[in-house]
């Protein structure tokens, strides 16, 4: 293991570690869980900004030497973009959190252990996601995308009790987990065209093709299926059926996030599928379209915040497939400025529905008279998603614009109208919360549950008016992705630019759209609605009640009786068996082999096992079937011993022995009369007929497989020479001895367990047995 | 010899399967006894060499893989381990149900089911494939 670079792997070892500090904490009193887990994100918090800027320190593991498979983490820029979001947004959630997990426990009528799950999961979740962001190669990459999957499936799905968070919780793991297998086909083909699995050799190699394009496309279509692009995008307005402070973090910094994260990072791979990233842009853009105009139309809260985070990682998206200076950096910058504003929105909606106990535009209204700190806290965050000057938000327009204008009328004309509609949705979010008459009474909420908020906001503000810090990490995570890459400069200039002027267009557009949404919710209502009966979320259903109700029709075949149990393993595994034979070249490869006189007592002895096995399934009397049994067991014995197997042989007599005695035992413990009567169970005939064909079929199979198995020798080498050659040296005489108690000592010692594991059933089942 | 094993390895594999779809659970237990018996057949005879005893003081000529026997002396135990098992699960059955005969067990397990008056669970699983727009 090589390590460089102290903060880094510090900050990967602790994020490990505060899972468990929650959980120790838990334990001990449910109470401090909280304490673990802000304690634990605070930590982690402030390593992650001890990496901005550092050296990009690299750590290696070998994983699986034997396949040049080694594990790579490194923190570079774009590594401690999202490590510094994953631990410092999860920082202000957890705060918040640690005020509003009681209320929503004592809400749900939760005793307070439950919250630790809560804890644990969510540092778990930041664990994750800070690997996932050091991640360089895919494997490791890949593994942590999956436990980001797993994270937030028991996230959302905290309120168990409820059927639309588990529905909610298992589409999110369905969405994001099938198409995470895409990533793991692509980077499998990536490894066998290119031979590496780590994406800076891979950005070497890459050479243009269809495989490629394949390969990156499977990529993109996880990543876009993480970050709910259009068509994926249906998972993720369900998802709010978590706690406030779960769909904060999933929505700003984490699962959503991890999505343009894969993007960015394996940005450099992109350039050879030119198509992959037209049609980054193309799905960007559909999905601000899709996801802004149901933002618009949308009446909870949370579910216009989740449309909004469609069509805002839409931008994303968008610009990572436009690339150049402002699409690269321009996107880190925009993931950052995004993550400050919607998590503070996120926060908001959580607390004006604790403040009112509404949970929809239309059944609330100036609250801002009420909580005038929350109105002014959340008020910077829309502002900063809104793109208002002031707020680094400003500059996340300003290089999405720049990136666009560039690129012909039609895509400026597209960035314009999807900006005027985030400043749209943002504003009926924002007044409709704050402004207007009461529509409800509402009641103090603590401090918590505002000053994260009110924190973030301070943060989007600062970077509106200083953002050359801000700009800096952003490049730096630009030049990660795109080695070289200029970095950013950004400042307010007053003159008429052409992103200047497209702001202020959208500006002046967005009120419009806000306007015209008051009066145009028919119209949105019915493109919501032609979505819900037309749209991706429908086929979803369909396929899974398909997959469900073919299920059910296998499983009431399998289990009517242990019969059609062993026929639904046995016919699945013959059928892939024959698939493979068929599959495998044949050519000249039936081997009859050689047979000398002096094999002759061999031959005799298999002949004995296969003429006494046949004849054990004639006999009605079980005794005679247990003894045929034994005879086929002594005649194999024999085998044995004149295959040079002594040993084998040895044991195979003592085990033979035991094994009749055994059979002979159960039979005197059981009444001869129930034994008569199992043995005359006679079937029906063409059952009867049905069971010898299956034992016909499988016994072809078994021989054309062990035919062609042992026509084969294919190791040139065995194994065996190795450790004949070794046996001296571990003092034994015996070879076969020597590999059991030695040479694959961890082997026997799995065996053992099985036959403890074996006796301990025995005895649990041999015991008397309990009153039915 | 290899065609010669192949085809006992088959009727002893081919044996085991057909008294594996008895009604007679004692006769399951046989067939997977058979199967067993077929498989450390092949394995012991996947061995790459054939020869003398792999015991010190090695004779001249070839040694017999010890391998293959290592894996047939873990295959034999285990089995022995399986079918122990089974056998006491077949007496188990025997003391709660008083038959062996498959066909008993299923209508034994079919009444058992219908005598449950927990709700259905195949129709919670139902509704999760709805949309649940109803109870937001």
């Amino acid at each position: 293991m090589t390590v460089t670079g102290d903060p880094a792997i510090v900050l990967l070892i602790w994020v490990l570690l505060a899972p468990l500090l929650a959980l120790g904490a838990g334990v001990v009193r449910p109470r401090w869980a909280a304490r673990g887990g802000v304690v634990g994100a605070a930590v982690a918090f402030l390593l992650a900004i001890r990496t901005v800027g550092g050296p990009a320190s690299e750590i290696r593991l070998p994983w699986a030497p034997s396949w040049g498979i080694e594990a790579t983490l490194r923190f570079d820029g774009l590594a401690s973009l999202y490590a510094l979001l994953a631990t410092g947004i999860g920082l202000a959630v957890l705060i918040y959190a640690s005020a509003y997990m009681p209320i929503h426990l004592h809400h749900e009528h939760k005793p307070e252990r439950d919250g630790v799950r809560f804890w644990v999961l969510m540092t778990s979740f930041m664990a994750a996601m800070v690997w996932l962001a050091a991640a360089q190669d895919l494997l490791v990459l890949f593994v942590a995308w999956d436990v980001t999957a797993v994270a937030s499936y028991f996230l959302i799905g905290f309120d168990s009790e409820k059927p639309a968070a588990r529905r909610a919780a298992l589409m999110a793991l369905f969405v994001t987990g099938v198409s995470a297998i895409g990533i793991l086909i692509g980077a499998v083909m990536l490894r066998t065209i290119y031979g590496s699995l780590e994406i800076g050799v891979l950005a070497e190699r890459v050479q243009p093709s269809a495989w490629t394009t394949v390969a990156l496309a499977l990529i993109a279509i996880g990543a876009l299926a993480k970050s709910a692009q259009v068509p994926f995008h249906f998972w993720l307005p369900r998802a709010m059926a978590a706690p406030t402070p779960v769909s904060s973090y999933l929505h700003s910094a984490a699962m959503v996030a991890a999505g343009v994260y894969l993007l960015a990072r394996v940005y450099p791979l992109l350039a050879a599928a030119p198509d992959v990233r037209e049609a980054l842009v193309v799905i960007g853009f559909l999905s601000m379209m899709v996801g802004g105009l149901l933002a618009l139309g949308a009446d909870e809260f949370k579910r216009l915040l989740a449309y909004s985070t469609i069509a805002q990682y839409g931008y994303v998206v968008v610009m990572l497939g436009l690339g150049g200076k402002y699409g690269i950096a321009g996107s880190a910058l925009y993931v950052l400025a995004h993550a400050l504003g919607k998590c503070g929105l996120f926060l908001t909606a959580g607390a004006a529905t604790e403040a009112t106990g509404e949970k929809a535009l239309s059944k609330v209204g100036g609250l801002g008279a009420s909580q005038p700190v929350l109105a002014v806290a959340s008020g910077l965050c829309a502002a900063t998603l809104a793109a208002f000057p002031l707020t680094i938000g400003f500059f996340k327009d300003e290089v999405f614009f720049e990136a666009a204008h560039h690129q012909g009328r039609l895509v400026t004309a597209l960035a314009v109208l999807a900006a005027a509609s985030t400043f749209g949705y943002i504003a009926r979010f924002w007044t409709g919360i704050f402004l207007g008459a009461p529509k409800q009474g509402a009641h103090a909420l603590p401090r918590r549950l505002v000053l994260p908020i009110l924190a973030l906001g301070a943060i989007a503000v600062v970077g509106g008016v200083k953002v050359g810090p801000f700009a800096a990490i952003a490049s730096a995570a630009g030049q990660a992705s795109s080695p070289g890459l200029k970095p950013l400069t950004l400042a307010y200039h007053l003159e008429a630019s052409p992103a200047n002027l497209m702001a202020v267009a959208a500006w002046g557009l967005g009120i419009a759209v806000f306007l015209a949404a008051r009066h145009g919710r028919a119209a949105l209502d019915a493109f919501a609605a032609l979505g819900k009966r037309f749209g991706p979320e429908h086929g979803y259903i369909r396929v899974l009640g398909g997959a469900n109700r073919l299920s059910d029709v296998i499983h009431d075949f399998e289990v009517h009786d242990l019969r059609s149990r062993m026929a639904a393993l046995l016919l699945p595994a013959g059928v892939l068996v024959a698939l493979a034979v068929l599959a495998t070249p044949n050519e000249n490869a039936w081997s009859v082999g050689v047979m000398s006189m002096a094999d002759l007592p061999l031959v005799l002895a298999m002949i004995a096992a296969a003429i006494v096995g046949l004849a054990a399934t004639i006999p009605r009397d079980h005794l005679l079937i247990g003894l045929l049994l034994s005879g086929v067991g002594y005649s194999l014995t024999i085998v044995y011993a004149l295959t040079g197997a002594p040993d084998v042989a040895l044991v195979a007599v003592l085990v033979e022995t035991l094994f009749s005695l055994l059979f002979i035992g159960m039979l005197a413990a059981m009444p001869p009369r129930l034994l008569d009567r199992a043995a005359g169970a006679v079937s029906t005939d063409i059952r009867r007929r049905r069971d010898v064909g299956i034992g016909v079929i499988s016994g072809i199979l078994g021989f054309v497989v062990c035919w062609g198995a042992l026509s084969r020798p294919a190791a040139v080498e065995s194994a065996a020479e190795e450790q004949i050659a070794m046996v001296k040296a571990a003092h034994a005489k015996d070879v076969v001895t020597a590999i059991l108690a030695d040479f694959r000592g961890l082997d026997t010692m799995g065996e053992i367990t099985v036959i403890g594991i074996a006796l301990i059933g025995l005895l649990a089942l041999l015991r008397r047995r309990p009153a039915r | 010899m290899t065609l010669f094993t192949s085809l006992i390895v088959a009727v002893l594999f081919g044996a085991g399967c057909f008294l594996l779809m008895k009604r007679d659970l004692l006769r399951v237990v046989a067939g997977t006894i058979l199967v067993s018996n077929a498989l450390n057949l092949f394995i012991i005879s996947a061995g790459l060499s054939r020869g003398a005893v792999p015991i010190l003081p090695f004779p001249d000529g070839e040694l017999a893989d010890p391998l293959v026997q290592a894996m047939v002396l873990t295959a034999i135990v285990i089995t022995f381990g399986v079918a122990a098992l089974l056998l006491s699960l077949v007496y188990r059955v025997y003391t709660s149900h008083l038959s062996l005969d498959l066909e008993d067990l299923a209508a034994a397990e079919e009444r058992e089911a219908e005598d449950d008056d927990r709700p259905d669970p195949q129709a919670d699983e139902d509704e999760l494939w709805t949309t649940g727009e109803d109870e937001r």
